[in-house]
């Protein structure tokens, strides 16, 4: 477990460990926001969100398995899964506002990381898996599954963008799911 | 193999709890979703399985320094830690606590009385009552009078510090809900509020309020 330093934190925190609880905040609050910023768009609404992920963590802590995976892969799902369902809890107006506005400014900002984040992926060994089982994809399948993932799209977006109907974008998607699955469980 | 058994309930299962990882569910799939994973242990081992599987793709969030925000965290989950107190009043109040300390311990050393009640929501006479209590070491929150909310909608505890955001303990899907929690802050606000199947979306209380009460010194 002392490879796992955040899920050490996360076991503190369980413990009522306010310090600890600090110390996490500084740890990985920087790689949350990332998270955060990259799918609602806007820095007060991630800042928002943060805080509520964080109070999620305290209250969360006691049910936290560090044999069933690493500190940093479930406090990424919590921000993940609160991001998404604010972002899908949004009036379907804004929804679209918020992506049309994906070329101001902080979205800009997280998009310019990604690139570099994702070569570092290449050589980062649990990272290194998943890319080659993302060639096993079709390219267009691949940046759909890519795309859903760190942007949060709906099939409706997925849709939209790649241009197909709804229901072939859920049978695409499902398939290349079934396949990623089969690759890194071999 | 897979190509053989395309639609079978497991993989219709794991199809499902990927799709939710990944994040391409409308909202009230996603809430259904949430439901089961509380409810399915499997279901839950599934979702936690695409978690592990997916976060090599985690790389792709580049960070972004956050601002410091663990003093709106903490005024939301913890109680301020009492003013400290001067003087002779200081000393007044020092010897009372002593004295409380001391009628505390008389008190501890009889047989263990049930967790004190430490919040009433609801009127006495209100159709739809809860009772809020403290153990010394979580809150349990249980529904003293009344009927669980309407199909497709549940009711979703909060606790609410003075001048914050409401912070959610969790839904009440049967009588009663129980969370750690190091002590009961007193003169804060527990609530209850009516939400859609799965609890608010949004993290803050999106349905009317159906009870409301102040945490009292216990």
């Amino acid at each position: 477990m002392t490879d796992d330093p955040v899920a050490e934190l996360i076991i503190r925190v369980a413990a009522q460990d306010r310090a600890a609880f600090r110390t996490l905040y500084g740890q990985t609050s920087a790689k949350l926001m990332g998270v955060l910023l990259r799918i609602l768009g806007t820095r007060s609404e991630a800042e928002d969100a943060l805080q509520e992920v964080f109070t999620r963590v305290w209250l969360r802590a006691g049910r936290f398995d560090a044999t069933k995976g690493r500190g940093m892969t479930w406090l990424i799902a919590i921000a993940r899964n609160h991001a998404i369902d604010r972002l899908r809890a949004r009036p379907t107006a804004v929804q679209v506002v918020a992506r049309d506005a994906e070329d101001a400014d902080p979205v800009e900002q997280v998009r310019d990381t990604a690139p570099t984040a994702e070569t570092r992926m290449i050589a980062a060994g649990e990272a290194r898996r998943i890319a080659d089982c993302f060639e096993t994809l079709e390219p267009d399948r691949a940046e759909a599954v890519r795309g859903a993932y760190l942007g949060g799209l709906s099939y409706l977006d997925l849709a939209e963008r790649h241009g197909v109907p709804l229901n072939t974008m859920r049978t695409w998607l499902r398939r290349s799911l079934l396949k990623l699955r089969e690759c890194l469980d071999a | 193999m897979t190509d053989d058994l395309p639609h079978s309930p497991l993989d219709e299962d794991d199809a499902l709890a990927a799709e939710y990882v990944l994040g391409v569910l409308a909202l009230a799939e996603r809430m259904a979703v949430e439901a089961r994973v509380r409810n399915d242990s499997a279901f839950a081992a599934r979702v936690t399985a695409w978690e592990n599987r997916l976060a090599g793709l985690n790389d792709g969030y580049g960070d972004i320094p956050a601002p410091d925000l663990m003093p709106k965290i903490e005024a939301r989950l913890f109680p301020q830690p009492a003013k400290a107190r001067r003087g002779l009043f200081g000393w007044l109040a020092g010897a009372l606590a002593a004295a409380v300390v001391a009628v505390a311990a008389v008190v501890l050393l009889q047989p263990a009385p049930p967790a004190p009640v430490i919040a009433t929501l609801g009127e006495a006479d209100a159709p739809l009552r809860f009772e809020a209590r403290f153990d010394g070491a979580a809150i349990t929150v249980t529904r003293v009078a009344g009927t669980p909310a309407p199909a497709g909608q549940v009711q979703e505890v909060w606790i609410i510090a003075p001048d914050a955001a409401p912070v959610s303990l969790g839904l009440l899907e049967g009588e009663s809900l129980s969370v750690p929690y190091p002590q009961a802050p007193a003169g804060w606000t527990l609530a209850v509020s009516l939400e859609p199947a799965g609890g608010s979306p949004t993290g803050a209380p999106t349905g009317p309020v159906l009870a409301a009460g102040t945490i009292t010194e216990l």
